[in-house]
């Protein structure tokens, strides 16, 4: 798909589901089905179990993978480190998604991340590369400037190009699957923490203005779905971690197509109030997404 | 045994040559490393220069098993090795049988030649080995690494490139099979050194065959020693011989004087090349009696004497030279060089490195590469800890696995994590955090230590804070540092490594989320 095709099918895209939600909002208010949830929260199962829940209770996979769709899931494939030290996405979860992603229909499905350590070691150490590849996806590298070509991400303040991976680039749906952690540097990851690892030049945004770097980064492309895993939780020493015992098992996950209102949710439930994390600040000013969770429709659910 | 069954022994010599060839081509071109280090640490172990020196500093039972064959096949059949083990042996072959496609007439004769210098270069390097430097043993003559720099320096780019071609248009169609490798080519001066030596060993061998490996190779010196006294010899059968001289001209050691029905056996690499080429089958291996390889050979007592003779002049003289070499050892530049988790100090490391670059091409990150002068002429091209390329991986152990020479002693994984090769310095003002009053943390968040994290500042900032005890040296915050053009945080070398403190563990808190019943929005 070119750039243009690319633009055109998701502004009609967007015009159509936001004509058809705004259609359902009518009927389901005369037929009485609930309108969909903007963000769900599910705790006490598996990674992969709660997601079977979650993406029930937002209407299943179909609504977000079309028949034929391109789809990337980007994982946090950042650290050469193994599962049980939950630097990286839990691998279960990100298996399970493309699992969903096959069943709703996809045609392909993609998996790929920037990582900070060496990539190679960080895709097979994290287990992500054999549970990606034997749900049946492709694992794309990313490790080399020659993947990623130049956007312009014409609202952003601070940020006003980056270089993006082709496959994300390429991509129908993008579903965006970070894990909940401590960082040094921008104090949590999350949803919007996650997207740097979509692009080539990351030094960039740490010269210039991290946080709003982050938020900017934000405004290019809203993400189909965001998957936070919150399985285990590193609550220190982030986000490489150093062992097992800087986690906490959480065993929650937080599913929303609002990304700001999936790091609000996720600082919360971190136990730091997002207003403290500089780029959620910025990134609801800019109305990148909600930050005023208690007039969202909520679903929680306990396992 | 006849020459027609001598053909098909010479033709097997070859097929055992050039599978070995393939073989140590392939650990230096290995750019998506795919070679188990196991495979590495036993083909390496029969390399006889970087065996010995692994054998005394690290020891290992596959090594001293290499080295103990490699003497054996010595002490049975002569310097086989040479012509079928040794890659640069073979790659001078190579080059000499392309030679004489494009010359035809060209000839090998036979040369007297001096012995004792091959003797005393050897003699040479040994005694500064014992003072500190491989310098000679290693980096200037031993084949393996002279093999493995040339295939470093000038193959292994082109088969980057290749792949990355390849790689480029698989994944235009959407195939990832291949991936795009990052390609570091070396300085303008390390090519051009590289290419000299290379044209060098090829001009050597195009015009008096095996020379190089007859005068200067210190592998070729000792199998030459050892092979004076070996059990089987090739000799050429007085009656039988009718003094044609195909012998001589096929000789790539030249070392057969036909008209004198005279093989210099100590110079003989074992290519079969005569015994292949003799009409009358007059050349053959004779066994000889113990009381014989003691007594009667001449050519030891005379070689044994004037050796000794010959020995102690240079190395009398040249004692002076470690001295120089240690001299020629002061760091230039700015500052030491990084040694890799292993290498036990800047000395040990600049001793026994021998500089093949095995481990150049084998490390996952790319953190090794080729260093020119930063060490003194002493240590040229001996890899150094780059941080501008990448960062030495926490959980890897591959350089010490596959150093051929104990130039880095293997760690396992443990021991490698508390090994400190240099101390982290913080450059406050340079820093993000201070000229420009944003958060950045690149540095603590690539720490594997958290020797460098992070500590409240001004205005609700946080500013990197280093613990030295813990810091490794590894450099992933140098390298993740965005600051331009000098890094706020860089890594000084320990010239001698210490241990570092092991990682704080200290237990998570829970949130006060994690209660079952609710989620705290």
């Amino acid at each position: 798909m070119d750039r243009r095709t690319f633009v055109k099918r998701t502004l009609s895209a967007s015009i159509g589901l936001g004509a058809l939600m705004k259609a359902g909002d009518v009927f389901s208010a005369f037929a009485g089905i609930p309108v969909p949830y903007d963000l769900v929260a599910i705790k006490g199962g598996e990674p992969d179990t709660m997601f079977d829940e979650g993406i029930k209770a937002l209407g299943g996979m179909k609504r977000f993978v079309k028949k034929g769709d391109k789809v990337v899931v980007k994982p946090n494939i950042g650290w050469d480190v193994s599962p049980e030290r939950a630097g990286d996405t839990n691998p279960k979860l990100v298996a399970r998604i493309i699992q969903h992603c096959f069943e709703a229909g996809a045609k392909e499905v993609s998996v790929v991340d920037h990582t900070c350590d060496q990539w190679q070691r960080c895709y097979s150490n994290s287990g992500i590369q054999k549970a990606a590849s034997e749900a049946g996806a492709k694992v794309v590298p990313g490790g080399t400037q020659s993947y990623y070509h130049t956007v312009s991400v014409p609202n952003g303040k601070v940020l006003k190009s980056a270089q993006e991976h082709e496959v994300i680039l390429d991509a129908d749906v993008f579903i965006n699957v970070p894990i909940l952690k401590n960082h040094s540097g921008s104090r949590l990851t999350m949803g919007m923490k996650n997207l740097m690892g979509n692009v080539w030049d990351r030094e960039y945004w740490h010269r210039t203005d991290l946080h709003q770097c982050i938020a900017d980064f934000a405004t290019y492309r809203k993400p189909t779905l965001n998957v936070l895993d919150a399985y285990y939780v590193m609550k220190q020493n982030g986000p490489r971690g150093i062992s097992v015992n800087d986690l906490v098992a959480m065993k929650s996950q937080i599913i929303s197509t609002d990304i700001v209102a999936l790091d609000v949710a996720g600082a919360k439930l971190f136990g730091i109030d997002p207003n403290e994390v500089r780029y959620i600040r910025i990134a609801a000013d800019m109305k990148i997404g909600r930050a005023d969770l208690e007039n969202l429709n909520i679903k929680r659910i306990l396992m | 045994m006849t020459r027609s069954s001598w053909k098909r022994i010479k033709n097997l010599r070859v097929v055992v040559a050039l599978t070995f060839l393939t073989l140590f081509t392939i650990l230096f071109i290995d750019a998506w490393h795919l070679v188990p280090h196991e495979v590495t640490t036993v083909l390496t172990s029969f390399q006889l220069v970087p065996a010995i020196l692994k054998a005394v500093f690290v020891g290992g039972a596959v090594t001293i098993a290499g080295v103990a064959t490699i003497i054996v096949m010595t002490l049975l059949f002569g310097r086989v090795y040479c012509s079928t083990l040794c890659p640069l042996g073979i790659l001078q072959d190579i080059i000499i049988r392309f030679a004489r496609k494009v010359n035809k007439r060209k000839r090998f004769r036979y040369m007297k030649a001096p012995r004792w210098l091959h003797y005393s270069i050897l003699a040479v390097s040994i005694v500064l080995l014992l003072f500190g430097s491989s310098m000679i043993i290693g980096d200037l003559l031993e084949p393996f690494s002279n093999y493995g720099r040339i295939v470093n320096a000038f193959v292994l780019p082109l088969v980057i490139l290749v792949n990355n071609v390849v790689s480029d248009i698989l994944t235009r169609g959407g195939v990832f099979f291949l991936y795009t490798v990052p390609l570091h080519v070396e300085g303008i001066g390390a090519l051009l050194l590289g290419l000299l030596f290379f044209v060098t060993i090829a001009y050597l061998s195009v015009n008096e065959g095996r020379l190089f490996c007859n005068s200067f190779c210190p592998a070729g010196a000792i199998l030459s020693l050892i092979s004076k006294i070996s059990l089987y010899k090739l000799v050429i059968v007085e009656n039988a011989c009718n003094d044609c001289g195909a012998c001589d001209k096929v000789c790539k050691a030249e070392c057969i004087d036909s008209s004198k029905k005279h093989i210099d056996f100590s110079a003989c690499v074992g290519c079969f090349n005569c015994l292949r080429s003799c009409p009358k089958d007059a050349i053959k291996y004779e066994k000889r009696s113990i009381s014989d390889i003691m007594t009667s050979d001449v050519d030891f007592d005379y070689d044994r004497r004037k050796f000794f003779k010959d020995l102690t002049i240079p190395a009398v003289t040249f004692l002076a030279v470690p001295g120089l070499v240690k001299g020629g050892g002061v760091i230039v530049g700015e500052k030491e060089p990084i040694v890799p988790p292993g290498s036990l100090s800047i000395y040990h490391f600049t001793s026994v490195c021998t500089a093949c670059h095995l481990c150049v091409t084998s490390c996952p990150t790319g953190v090794l590469q080729p260093s020119l002068l930063e060490y003194g002429f002493a240590g040229m091209f001996q890899p150094k800890m780059d941080y501008s390329v990448n960062y030495c991986n926490y959980d890897c152990v591959t350089c010490g696995t596959v150093c051929p020479t104990g130039a880095i002693i293997p760690l396992d994984l443990a021991t490698k994590k508390l090994v400190q090769i240099g101390k982290s310095v913080f450059h406050k003002d340079d820093c993000i955090v201070v000229s420009k009053k944003k958060d950045c943390a690149a540095c603590s968040e690539h720490c594997p230590t958290k020797a460098v994290h992070t500590v409240p500042y001004e205005n609700g900032l946080f500013i990197p804070e280093i613990d030295s005890e813990l810091c490794i040296g590894c450099g992933a915050c140098e390298y993740a540092c965005p600051v331009t053009p000098n890094k706020a945080i860089t890594v000084t070398a320990n010239p001698v490594h210490l241990k570092a403190k092991k990682p704080k563990v200290e237990k998570a808190k829970p949130s006060p989320a994690t209660t079952p019943e609710a989620f705290p929005f």
